[in-house]
């Protein structure tokens, strides 16, 4: 059964990532309702829709902070709805947030480096006996770190706090931080918001990169539509939590229904 | 001057990840170190078990402490009582003829149970409604020590401690009871330095930052609160059992009284949160600055020929250490440890201090 619905939605090498009817609601509201998707291996998918069309309620309840009302979620296959969030961590998701969520006080190595949590064995034992166990673990996924501190240009900051950086940089610490995780799905929530014409461009490059480099899928929540057009394979577009459009990014952003939700929607 | 950054570069991730990255940090820790190791002959047996001793375990128990409220986040207003616990649990266990080295164990591992049995409680409240159970839980001790003589020591509620022997020698010489003092807090603040540049330490503070965020990134926020609890009640179970068998010799109930916990947390956040040195000033300041303001009193009024009478007297230390505690906190309310980090920093720059960022 599963490989029958692999089959027909795959071209690649099958779906990492498969929502069905997903169903999301907040008291009274429904932020987010009948959202179905399929997200390839290696796939860019982009998804886009006004304020408050259900963008990162879709993605909580992917992630497992707000767990969807209605619908499955399926990770490879795996049916991950509901899990807890540090559960599908574990799982190979990983993903930022559209408001920050970098850990003040830090440096922006150790915020990159809890990243490799997943991998780590973080234990009081081992913290006492360093010497004779956490420092060569400390030592490995320091060196895995350091890799992608040189593929995203963090070096001359790494011993900076992170309270300070300007937004661009702190998105890029951010992205950072997820992809030293080494997941297989990434979903990355407005990362270019605040963004100039020139880190944009930054940005985009190092998200294809990281798919050609890591093989990573990622699901992109993104209000410019030149990024869309230009890095996504698929998208889906939502407006007030529902299904308007989907497909290849040239073809949805000139349907009428997507150009009417961002023009005459709450779009701001 | 003669701390400074220039000039020192680390070549390979290990030397990157040491505990103390700038020399003039190492130098003056183990310039301390051997203060530490001679201080039984260079300092005067009184001031080394009355003001050493009690300095360096209740550090000890400040950073297990600081462990749970400077790292993970969690306030807790019951810690005498895991010490107690420790220190209930070490004794009887010396008494019933387990060694010394074990009992201490026994009561690190006691206290944290109960630490954590209570933390798991505790934890699915948060901020101040989790301060108040910890409260609580001081209070549910001190009835306890306080109502069951099999515990407390009989009618007197006091407990004599066994004389302590460890490693197979019998510690009854001052300098004895001091190293072992010394030994203890030197442990607990390598594992804290080891915190601060391990897995589990950055855990914490995700933890205590943002536990959304913490999440997705796979920490488990309840597991790291229990653990950061547990141990915590370790350290503190330890520390309690020292303090007894190395400086009152006797158990009593109000030796972890309520305003005990808040001493100690007062240590912790006059220190400031988070910050292994400043748990040492803090543990100072509130421990030694009652007495030392006592002294200068009476000395003062002696000079000036002024009688102070004993109930004047007796307040007068505390309303100064409680006015230096709201002073400091004016000052820098993240506490003397940064208080003095930025000194050091300052140093580290200096003279060229229009260089600093
Ligand atoms: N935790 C919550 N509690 C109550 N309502 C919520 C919650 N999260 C989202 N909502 C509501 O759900 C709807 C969708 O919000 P959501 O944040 O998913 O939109 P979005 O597409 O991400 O918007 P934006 O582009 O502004 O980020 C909104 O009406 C919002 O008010
Ligand atoms: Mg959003």
């Amino acid at each position: 059964m599963m490989t029958n619905k692999q089959t027909a939605n795959s071209a690649g090498d099958g779906a990492i990532l498969e929502c069905s009817g997903i169903e999301r609601r907040f008291g009274g509201i429904v932020a987010v309702t009948g959202v179905d998707l399929v997200i390839q291996q290696g796939e860019i998918f982009g998804l886009v829709g006004p304020n408050g069309s259900g963008k990162t309620t879709l993605t909580n309840a992917i992630t497992g902070f707000y767990p969807p009302n209605v619908g499955t979620v399926r990770l490879a296959g795996k049916d991950i709805t509901g899990t807890a969030p540090h559960k599908v961590a574990t799982l190979g998701v990983a993903r930022t947030f559209q408001n920050l969520a970098l850990f003040n006080g830090m440096s922006v190595l150790d915020n990159i480096l809890l990243g490799r949590h997943i991998h780590m064995k973080p234990g009081v034992m081992r913290t006492a006996l360093y010497w004779l166990a956490a420092q060569r673990e400390e030592i490995e996924n320091r060196k895995i770190v350091e890799e992608v501190i040189e593929f995203l240009q963090l070096e001359s900051i790494r011993h900076e706090l992170v309270d300070g950086l300007p937004i661009g940089l702190k998105k890029r610490v951010e992205l950072a931080r997820a992809l030293v995780a080494e997941p297989q799905m990434l979903i990355l929530d407005e990362p270019m918001a605040g963004m100039n014409q020139e880190e944009k461009g930054y940005m985009s490059r190092f998200i294809l990169d990281a798919r050609a480099e890591r093989g990573v899928s990622v699901l992109l929540i993104e209000h410019h539509m030149d990024v869309i057009t230009g890095i996504c394979d698929r998208m889906l577009a939502l407006n007030y939590g529902e299904m308007i459009a989907s497909g290849i990014p040239k073809e949805v952003v000139k349907d009428p229904r997507v150009i009417e939700a961002y023009i005459g929607g709450s779009h701001g | 001057m003669f701390y400074r950054l220039s000039g020192v570069h680390h070549a390979d991730y290990i030397s990157d990840s040491r505990m103390f990255k700038v020399p003039a940090d190492r130098n003056l820790a183990v310039f301390f170190l051997i203060i530490g190791v001679a201080a039984p002959f260079i300092i005067p047996s009184l001031y080394l078990n009355s003001y050493m001793l009690p300095w360096l375990i209740w550090t000890a128990a400040a950073l297990g402490l600081n462990l749970v409220t400077g790292w993970a986040g969690q306030l807790h207003l019951g810690y005498a009582a895991v010490m107690a616990v420790g220190a209930y649990s070490a004794i009887h266990a010396a008494k019933f003829g387990v060694p010394w080295e074990f009992a201490l164990i026994i009561g690190g591992l006691a206290s944290s149970v109960i630490g954590s049995l209570f933390a798991f409680a505790a934890l699915r409240v948060k901020g101040l409604y989790l301060a108040l159970t910890t409260l609580a839980m001081q209070f549910v001790m001190d009835w306890v020590l306080t109502h069951s003589p099999a515990i407390s020591g009989g009618s007197h509620a006091s407990l004599q401690s066994p004389t302590l022997a460890l490693l197979g020698q019998d510690i009854t010489s001052d300098a004895g009871y001091y190293y072992v003092a010394f030994g203890w807090c030197v442990l607990v603040t390598i594992f804290m330095l080891n915190l601060k540049r391990t897995g589990l330490g950055r855990a914490l503070v995700a933890v205590r930052e943002k536990d959304f965020a913490a999440a997705i990134l796979g920490v488990n926020s309840f597991y790291y609160k229990i653990l950061a609890f547990a141990t915590s009640s370790f350290i503190a179970g330890v520390s309690g059992a020292l303090l007894v068998a190395t400086f009152f010799f006797l158990a009593a109930p109000e030796q972890f009284s309520v305003n005990v916990s808040i001493q100690v947390l007062a240590m912790v956040i006059v220190g400031g949160l988070g910050s292994i040195i400043g748990s040492y000033f803090g543990v100072a300041l509130i421990l030694l600055v009652p007495g030392l303001v006592n002294g200068l009193v009476a000395a003062g009024s002696e000079a000036i020929g002024m009688q102070i009478n004993v109930e004047t007297l007796a307040h007068i230390p505390n309303a100064v250490y409680g006015a230096l505690i709201v002073v400091i906190l004016l000052i820098e309310p993240l506490g003397l440890g940064k208080l003095y980090g930025n000194i050091r920093e300052y140093l580290m720059v200096w003279p060229f201090d229009q260089l600093r960022k």
